[in-house]
């Protein structure tokens, strides 16, 4: 009989379009990022954008995904007022007002540019959103990904919980000798190091007591590492994935052939 | 019997402790986890008393009350005769003192004298006031000599050691010690109890949290017992690890000194620690 | 086939001063030896050195031999002694893996790293979860545990590699007294069943007299007594060592003393 791990081990994922496979995903935002780059001016990135917005709420992200789109704000911003009021050699220009010359085509430019970078990042955001670090390490293992990589990459990611609550007790035990954490800013400055030092001296020794441990726990074993958390695929998703990348490859050479000069 | 007040440079030189109190206090922690649950404690200055209970029971939760490091939700907490209010815990600091578990948690000095200079120079001590504080200090934790060592270069039951002369070093009324005998050998917990007599015979406030119910029941005078946030029980040793009081303690996974347990067994009623046992058998003739 | 240390002296990397000297220490299958002495003595070192962590993965210089059946620690790969002699240190927070979401999926880090069948894998894990009985933590994150129970999931992770030896540090330091029982109770099932050689340092004097055959005091890098723990544990000896005696020795002492017994 094939005993299985319990299921709160294999943790298979759920949800419209975050259930896909890891690599699914990622192939299609690969493929997403190349069109908004690649499929000409406009096309592209609208179109890109359409489509990563809408996988955004079937996937239920869609808020999250306006969080990271937030994040790209001022840089949106300053791309549309640089490109609207400096875009040089504009035949169209409305008006100069000192160095400044707002113009129709450099409006459009800066727009063009701000739709592929959204398409662009936004599809990347999805990707992210929807699939969980775990899924992705574990699926890349199986894959033939390296279990060195894979681990630090894993631990990375507990890393900062752990700092976190080792600096919270730094931070009490040194209050506790006396040093002012609401006082003037100038005696708060002097709490740097105090502060800072342990936790450093404190990461420096764990990682050689780690590396011991991980010795100890046979980690160096040469050859693949059992898998304990198989991700669903399906042929399907395996011909999507055949078909954007394929169509990844024919887009980029189209495009360097000059054959979709045609394409908005 | 302790001896007299020590004076002069020591650390330990003002014989005078605070009292500490809880009226009433609950506090839960910011994810909803109610840690304390109505605290209702009075330590008195010069006392000496120790705290048990299991992880997660509120000992450290409550001793952080003392010194500000956090507020209660309701209900008041006392430090001297005034409540702790809004006071920083910069300030509080003057009169409490604790010192942590982890010592790796707070040595940053490349050298002990500098390490052991960082608790009162935030009180704002200066000067040969302040060599001579920490001299005494290192001395009464046995690491006389050693001001220019690396801290990382001394073992950890010296660090911790370390860590107590860092809080003695500041001359605080009241001490609280957190688990100081955990990776300590036996000369280590000797030092620890050298240590707490010492401040009593200052007249210092000594508080403990241990789970060595060997060195409580040695050590103190009076045994604080926390269950879930509670004081499920409060008195001498004698008292507290007593059988009738066995049922209580392992809902709190306390389990009660062999000396105590060999005294029951033998009908020689409560013998929390190996003399008090020795001498009821002696008592009973042997 | 057993792990033996002969003549064994070591320095760590950079440091001039000899931690360990001449020492001399065999564990055979199916024997607990215990290791006693005060803090700085060299116990760690003593661990790491016949698990052949050091030199290995720790530097240093070691002289003498340490052989684990029939792999040298000096040449052998440090996966093969993993297998081998599994090991455990005192801060269980850095014991742990930290890159696992689940206490399972943690004791299972090791046999997975062998490339085990998922069925065996799956089957050691719940043998240890069973003899440890830690069943009620499977599912809890490693990192929301508290220190007695990273310590037991840490030995837990160890034993899932069934090694032939064990090297541990203080593996009861962390927990209260059911768990020290219960730690002392696998360890001697699995000496006395499954002919587990096992080295452990223990400041806990009462439990080295339950599970230890012989126990050996180490001072200042020096092995100065080792005999049947009956006879060490007894010895006036101890307390100059930094050594607390069990609690019976303790009491039958102070009881004699004062001329009385106590039962």
């Amino acid at each position: 009989m094939t005993q299985r791990p319990p299921s709160f081990v294999v943790r298979a994922p759920t949800g419209t379009y975050r259930s896909l496979n890891p690599a699914t995903k990622l192939a299609t935002a690969a493929a997403e990022v190349v069109a908004a780059f690649f499929l000409g001016l406009w096309t592209g990135p609208v179109v890109v954008l359409v489509l990563v917005v809408l996988t955004a709420f079937v996937a239920g992200v869609a808020r999250r995904l306006g969080v990271v789109a937030a994040v790209t704000i001022p840089i949106v911003a300053s791309i549309m007022l640089i490109n609207s009021l400096l875009y040089p050699g504009a035949t169209d220009v409305i008006a100069r007002i000192g160095p400044l010359a707002p113009s129709i085509s450099g409006f459009l430019f800066g727009l063009q540019i701000t739709i592929r970078l959204l398409a662009a990042s936004l599809a990347l955001g999805v990707a992210y959103l929807t699939t969980r670090t775990g899924d992705l390490l574990a699926d890349l293992e199986r894959r033939g990904f390296g279990r060195r990589a894979s681990f630090i990459i894993g631990s990375a990611i507990e890393t900062v919980p752990r700092t976190v609550t080792r600096a919270a007790e730094i931070v009490d035990a040194q209050r506790a000798r006396g040093l002012d954490t609401e006082g003037r800013w100038w005696r708060r400055v002097r709490g740097i190091v105090p502060l800072a030092a342990p936790v450093v001296f404190g990461a420096l020794t764990e990682v050689e007591e780690r590396t011991m441990a991980l010795e100890a726990r046979a980690f160096s074993t040469p050859g693949p590492r059992t898998v304990i958390r198989t991700l669903p695929d399906s042929g399907r998703q395996r011909a999507v994935r055949w078909a954007l990348l394929l169509g990844l490859v024919l887009l980029v050479g189209l495009r360097l052939t000059g054959h979709l000069a045609v394409v908005p | 019997m302790p001896g007299p007040p020590r004076f002069g440079a020591s650390p330990l030189a003002d014989p005078r402790g605070l009292r500490v109190a809880a009226e009433a206090l609950a506090f839960t922690y910011p994810d909803g986890t109610a840690a304390l649950a109505g605290v209702d404690l009075e330590i008195e200055a010069g006392e000496r008393v120790a705290i048990i209970g299991q992880n997660g029971s509120g000992k450290s939760t409550l001793v952080r009350h003392f010194n500000g490091l956090l507020r209660a939700s309701s209900g008041r907490v006392l430090v001297g005769d005034a409540p702790v209010g809004d006071r920083h815990v910069a300030d509080l600091a003057r009169a409490v003192g604790i010192v942590f578990q982890n010592p790796d948690r707070q040595i940053f000095a490349g050298n002990v004298r500098a390490e052991v200079a960082f608790g009162p120079r935030n009180l704002g001590v200066s000067g040969s006031e302040l060599q001579g504080r920490i001299t005494s200090a290192l001395e009464a934790v046995g690491l006389a000599g050693q001001e220019a060592t690396n801290p990382y270069d001394l073992g950890y039951s010296r660090r911790k050691l370390l860590g107590i002369a860092c809080v003695l070093a500041m001359s605080t009324p009241v001490v609280i010690l957190d688990e100081p005998t955990t990776g300590q050998d036996a000369r280590g917990v000797a030092r620890v109890q050298g240590i707490a007599d010492d401040l009593t015979t200052a007249g210092r406030t000594v508080i403990a949290i241990s789970h060595d119910m060997r060195f409580v029941a040695e050590t103190f005078a009076r045994v604080v017992v926390m269950e879930a946030g509670r004081v499920t029980l409060d008195g001498t040793p004698a008292e507290v690890f007593a059988a009738a009081n066995w049922e209580t303690l392992a809902r709190t996974y306390v389990d009660p000194p062999l000396a105590s347990r060999i005294g029951d067994r033998l009908g020689l009623g409560s013998t929390p620690t190996d003399a008090a046992l020795i001498e009821a058998v002696v008592a009973r003739g042997g | 086939m057993s792990l033996r240390l002969a003549g064994v002296s070591y320095r760590y990397a950079g440091s001039p001063n000899v931690v360990l000297s001449e020492v001399d220490l065999v564990v055979e299958q199916g024997e607990v030896v215990g290791i006693v002495g005060p803090n700085e003595a060299g116990k760690s070192t003593l661990c790491l050195v016949a698990a052949g962590l050091a030199p290995g993965t720790i530097a240093g210089r070691l002289e003498g031999t340490v052989t684990i059946d029939d792999l040298t620690t000096s040449t052998a790969r440090p996966y093969e002694l993993a297998q081998r002699c599994g090991s455990l240190f005192q801060n269980p927070g850095t014991q742990l893996s930290g890159t696992t979401l689940s206490v399972w999926e943690e004791i299972a880090f090791g046999p997975r790293n062998l490339g085990l069948a998922l069925d065996e894998v799956v089957a050691r894990v719940n043998a240890v979860v069973s003899t440890l009985e830690i069943g009620e933590l499977v599912e809890r994150a490693p990192a929301r545990l508290s220190g007695g129970q990273a310590q037991l999931v840490a030995l837990a992770g160890v034993l899932a590699l069934q090694p032939a030896y064990l090297v541990l540090d203080e593996p009861t330091s962390q927990l209260d007294p059911q768990g020290t029982n219960l730690v002392g109770d696998a360890l001697a099932g699995l000496a006395a069943r499954s002919n587990v050689g096992i080295l452990v340092v223990e400041h806990k004097t009462d439990l080295l007299a339950g599970i230890a055959s012989r126990v050996a005091v180490l001072d200042a890098g020096r092995i100065v007594a080792i005999d049947a723990s009956a006879d060490i544990l007894a010895d006036e000896r101890l307390p100059g060592w930094g050594v607390d005696q069990p609690s019976s020795v303790r009491l039958a002492r102070a009881a004699a003393l004062r001329g009385v017994s106590v039962g």
